[in-house]
């Protein structure tokens, strides 16, 4: 689903964002990014995206090339994937149900197909009470609730989290774990860049570290850190 | 695709309401510079009708100075009669002359009011039998006792010409100034209705809208303002038409050739509107360039 080959970003200020990636992913896997601040794990998601482009290497999404793609298909390939951040990025003065709905608006999809899906992805993040919340009426759990239906109510074949749990409590964030835990059962593959040892290490899927910008651990059922 | 129009429709009155103070200057500027324009193509529409006419019957005219003496004016009218050169001709008195300059200014009471009539000079209009003989009868007037000057309608449509491109130019620099202030307004209202909905250009790209279906609603928005200032300043070309049409039909002799006409306007108009649909399009096209690459 994902494939790097010898990926090398380098930031004008000849910062080393990532050396030399070559990592493999496959569909329906789960993958967490770990590593300390500035290792170039938001870097790595953005590349994904095509936010950015690679120096040098070859980047594989969903079959495409992602660094050779013409300009005008890019967001067709963003609609294979969802994404999440750390501070939800929703719309304010919309409701959960438009904040939803828009994703699917502004890619052209018709009305009946919008009235059918934006109820059922809001049914699955558990919301479906509060569709006519603003964003301002909504706890941050709740948010990031809208923000994930928003990034998956499109179905795309990969999901993509930059630090999701990063403004919840414990408590909070174990729901939006079980929450994309569950996404990840559909099929979707996940990956995401966490900071959060707990999550990490209770979840016990792959991780992958990096440390400024190299590979330094890729391991199945993996934990956060290597016990000392 | 309706439901598609419905979306742009909607997303382009949001943007328009919210920008409303630019977006009204916008639309000012637009119709101001395009009406200077507009009007200054409808003046020489005119006097391309007016100067086709001098072409067919050349004149000339022989001024007296405001002083000469009814025995000099009389000598010269002789010497008129018996000229073979001259198929006809008129004497303009002072108080006609009076009358022809009220006319002229009609619209300006202030100007009529201060001029002089001791210093609107009589004259005789000429019609040569044959137009190359115009110099010929020029030079045989010229310098005679009481004669200011004479002019031949050559002469007098070049002056005018003459003057009249430079006001023209005068004016087009003008209009091409506003306009391109008006550009500047545009691209800056859509800079700033981007800027005012980052937050939902950032989603719509990271959801995978197409650029086009990004862009499409600042477009709009331009063509909007580009359209409506073009739609006043045709509306203000149709009325200028009317009212100098009006003071061309109540004229009497060489300034009835001056006339323009409705279909003059509206072709004049709808150009307008063809420059204010592009500069809208165009101004909001630089503005959104900073959002163009992904
Ligand atoms: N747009 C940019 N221009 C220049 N340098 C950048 C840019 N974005 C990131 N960097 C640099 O690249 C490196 C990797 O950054 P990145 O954001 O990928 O780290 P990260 O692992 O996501 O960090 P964090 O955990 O703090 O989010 C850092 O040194 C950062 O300063
Ligand atoms: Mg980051």
């Amino acid at each position: 689903m994902i494939t790097l080959e010898h990926v090398t970003k380098t930031y004008k200020s000849d910062v080393v964002a990532l050396r030399d990636v070559s990592i493999e992913i496959k569909k329906g896997e789960f993958v967490f990014l770990v590593g300390p601040s500035g290792s170039g794990k938001s870097t790595f998601l953005r590349l994904l995206l095509r936010e950015d482009l690679p120096d040098t290497g070859r980047i594989l999404v969903a079959g495409r090339d992602v660094a050779r793609l013409s300009t005008w298909k890019v967001p067709y390939l963003r609609r294979n994937m969802g994404t999440v951040f750390q501070d939800f990025k929703l719309l304010p003065g919309k409701t959960v149900y438009e904040n939803v709905a828009f994703a699917l608006e502004v890619i052209g999809r018709p009305r009946h197909v919008i009235e059918s899906q934006v109820p059922q992805i809001l049914e699955l993040v558990g919301l479906a009470e509060k569709s006519q919340r603003f964003d301002y009426e909504l706890s941050g759990g709740e948010q990031q609730r809208v923000s994930i239906a928003r990034a998956f109510v499109n179905r795309p074949l990969i999901l993509l989290a930059d630090e999701p749990t990063g403004n919840l409590d414990p408590a909070t964030a174990e729901g939006i774990m079980r929450l994309l835990d569950r996404i990840n059962r559909t099929g979707t593959t996940v990956v995401m860049a966490t900071h959060d040892e707990g999550i990490v290490n209770t979840m016990r899927r792959r991780v992958v570290e990096l440390d400024r910008g190299l590979v330094v651990r890729d391991q199945a059922r993996g934990v956060y850190g290597l016990p000392a | 695709m309706a439901f598609k129009l419905d979306y742009f429709a909607r997303e382009t009155m949001v943007s328009l309401r919210r920008n409303l103070v630019m977006t009204l200057a916008g639309i000012l500027t637009v119709a101001v510079s395009l009406f200077l324009f507009g009007g200054v193509v409808l003046l020489s529409r005119m006097v391309d009708h007016g100067t086709a006419r001098w072409k067919e019957g050349v004149e000339l005219e022989v001024f007296f100075v405001p002083t000469a003496t009814q025995q000099q004016i009389d000598d010269v009218q002789q010497e008129l009669k018996d000229s073979p050169n001259v198929k006809k001709f008129r004497f303009i008195s002072k108080k006609e002359a009076l009358d022809l300059f009220k006319r002229f200014f009609a619209d300006q009471p202030e100007l009529v009011e201060a001029v002089d009539p001791d210093t609107l000079p009589p004259s005789f209009r000429v019609v040569p039998k044959d137009p190359e003989l115009t110099e010929t009868i020029a030079v045989q007037f010229r310098g005679r006792p009481g004669v200011d000057e004479v002019l031949t309608a050559q002469e007098q449509v070049r002056r005018m010409l003459h003057a009249i491109s430079w006001i023209r130019r005068l004016f087009f620099a003008i209009s091409g100034v506003l306009l391109l202030s008006s550009f500047f307004l545009i691209v800056n209202t859509i800079r700033l209705a981007t800027y005012a909905r980052r937050r939902e250009i950032q989603i719509m790209k990271l959801v995978g809208a197409t650029n086009w279906f990004i862009r499409i609603p600042f477009m709009l928005e331009g063509l909007v303002q580009g359209a409506a200032g073009a739609g006043l300043a045709f509306g203000a070309v149709y009325v200028l038409q009317q009212i100098l049409s009006d003071l061309v039909v109540r004229s009497e002799g060489v300034f009835r050739s001056f006339f323009i006409t409705t279909g003059d306007a509206v072709g004049i108009g709808l150009w307008v509107l063809v420059i204010g649909g592009v500069v809208g399009v165009a101004g909001s096209a630089i503005g959104l360039r900073r959002f163009l690459d992904v």
